[in-house]
């Protein structure tokens, strides 16, 4: 019995061992700006969603509002650099313990909150959070801030010249978040949040301190998410309070995770490396005009994906069962 | 024979109704004892005061030698009070034998550890066969049966049983009772709330009964049974003249 769960566990790993190197020989063949675009995106987005599924798949919290998470780490990242010449590398690491205790501040009241609640609140304070970045002279306020170039290196993680370095880095990000998930799934957290998630108060029954089940959950979530957002603002190197912070962020954080199976381990991969592809194309083949085309494509999927499959798309690679796919 | 745990005074008000009143009761170490009564008589709220669920208004709780009336259930399950539920709540998307790991990880911290203890507890009450089957695939009587795995998961020393063998089938409720049996023969205490007497008398040693919120009677269970007081409480005046 224990040999079966033992060996599951290592299958899984060698999977993503795979899978990460194809997709490290990826770039060897793909040469279109464009399309390495893409990648990094993917990459990133499923980090993130992996980040996500941590604090809303796991132990049942649905956030809407981790682009707060995602902008604090971006914003941590940009002003360390611009105003006292912090390295990026420092600043990812000061946006992410920045994030995690912000996210525990937040907790604190909002974990007392039941259900749909939880997630209106999270809303809220990212939208809060936007409007306060927005009119904070310091930080740029709503021009937002232009990260300073000094020269392409690892040292300043800036490449202006090529995107492979932030494709790589993007992989190792990807890997890092599904190491830790990987993880975490089979360690009292996981456990604890799984429970926490099905029922309450059976839960406490088993002497499971709930509430701190989701603090623990929450600052695991938002250290990656801000990561994750550290990355992106030097990817992008200019940002701006909508830029990162705003409301799309938070959708394109949940939904691969809620496509490809939420709770589960290969759900926000799968998710991302189908949605945003889609994104992206619709964005530059019928985007154009008007925003949210794209948004229309993915909520038709979501939809599609709700009736026919409500565990996920990782449903469709179990055998046999659908239901396998989330048991162990 | 020590006392494991003791209500002393125990009075619970919800907005106005008296659900408790001034209950002390005390259950030994490894004794078996039914808490009975009519519908309505309090024993649900005296089970959740037990486990935490709620403080009481007025009274204390005592669980080897320490007062707990203030504890949160959570830490009751950490100072060894195990509790099932009447409507079954396992982890529906769980796994059964996750669903024991989780139980387990109150006193092994090691996932290795937990998870033999799961599987122990699951050889213990009968469920390994299903190890690994969705809880929510289980029917009825499984799904009792887990409730019970997962407490007995946490290594408690009192078992708080909340009509565990109701609405079983009676090969079902028989293979519980014994069940209850070989846990107490483990040296756990257990506390059990029925509302079928048939099945409960001869197994309790001791039965509380509760009518009205109060405690009515208690003593062994032949002569619980014949007492015209519990009687009355279960059958209404009538009846009583007759015993």
């Amino acid at each position: 019995m224990d040999k079966d769960f033992t060996n599951r566990r290592r299958r899984e790993l060698v999977t993503a061992a795979i899978f990460a190197a194809l997709a490290a020989l990826v770039p060897l063949f793909v040469k279109d700006v464009y399309v390495q675009n893409i990648m990094v995106l993917t990459l990133m987005y499923a980090a993130l969603s992996q980040a996500w599924n941590i604090l809303s798949g796991y132990c049942g919290q649905i956030s809407l509002g981790h682009a707060l998470y995602f902008g604090l780490g971006a914003y941590t990242t940009a002003l360390l650099f611009m105003k006292f010449g912090v390295l990026p590398w420092f600043g990812m690491l000061a946006g992410g313990v920045i994030s995690a205790v912000i996210a525990m501040a937040l907790g604190y009241p909002c974990f007392r909150l039941g259900g749909h609640y939880f997630s209106i609140a999270t809303i809220v304070i990212a939208e809060i959070a936007l409007v306060l970045f927005q009119n904070w002279d310091w930080a740029g306020a709503a021009l937002g801030i232009d990260i300073p170039i000094r020269h392409d290196s690892w040292v300043t993680f800036q490449f202006t010249r090529s995107k492979l370095p932030y494709f790589y880095f993007a992989l190792v990000l990807a890997c890092i978040a599904w190491l830790v998930t990987w993880w975490l799934e089979d360690s009292k957290w996981g456990y604890w949040w799984r429970a926490v998630k099905d029922n309450p108060s059976a839960a406490e029954s088993l002497g499971i301190d709930v509430f701190n089940s989701k603090m623990g959950a929450a600052a695991v979530s938002a250290f990656l998410t801000a990561i994750g957002g550290s990355f992106y603002a030097q990817f992008v190197s200019y940002i701006d309070p909508e830029s990162v912070m705003g409301f799309q962020f938070s959708l394109l954080m949940a939904l691969p995770a809620v496509l490809g199976g939420i709770g589960t381990l290969w759900g926000p991969v799968l998710g991302a490396v189908i949605l945003i592809p889609l994104t992206e194309l619709t964005r530059s083949y019928i985007g154009g005009s008007g925003r949210g085309v794209d948004l229309i494509v993915y909520g038709l999927l979501i939809v599609l994906i709700s009736l026919a499959r409500p565990q996920g798309l990782v449903g469709l690679f179990s055998r046999s069962n659908p239901k396998k796919a989330v048991s162990r | 024979m020590t006392v494991l745990l003791e209500t002393r005074g125990i009075t619970q008000r919800f907005s106005g109704l008296v659900a408790n009143s001034d209950v002390s009761i005390s259950v030994g170490r490894g004794e078996i004892v039914g808490l009975i009564g009519p519908n309505g008589a309090g024993k649900s709220t005296l089970f959740n005061l037990i486990a935490g669920v709620y403080t009481p208004s007025e009274g204390s709780i005592w669980f080897d030698g320490e007062d707990v009336t203030r504890l949160p259930p959570a830490a009751r399950c950490q100072r060894g009070i195990g509790r099932t539920f009447q409507v079954v709540k396992s982890f529906e998307s769980m796994s059964v034998i996750d669903n024991v790991i989780v139980g387990a990880l109150v006193r092994n911290t090691v996932m290795r550890e937990a998870r033999r203890k799961a599987h122990e507890v699951l050889e213990f009450t009968g469920l390994a066969a299903r190890a690994r089957v969705l809880a929510s695939d289980l029917v009825p009587a499984e799904k009792r049966r887990l409730e019970v795995a997962r407490a007995l998961a946490t290594e408690p020393k009192l078992l708080l049983l909340d009509e565990v063998l109701t609405g079983l089938t009676p090969t079902e409720a028989q293979t519980g009772v014994e069940l209850v049996r070989r846990v107490r023969d483990t040296g756990i205490t257990v506390l059990m709330v029925e509302h079928v007497m048939e099945i409960v008398m001869p197994l309790v040693d001791r039965a509380i009964v509760l009518d009205l919120g109060k405690v009515l009677v208690e003593g062994k269970p032949t002569e619980v049974v014949r007492d015209p007081k519990v009687i009355t409480a279960y059958l209404g005046d009538r009846h009583a003249v007759g015993a």
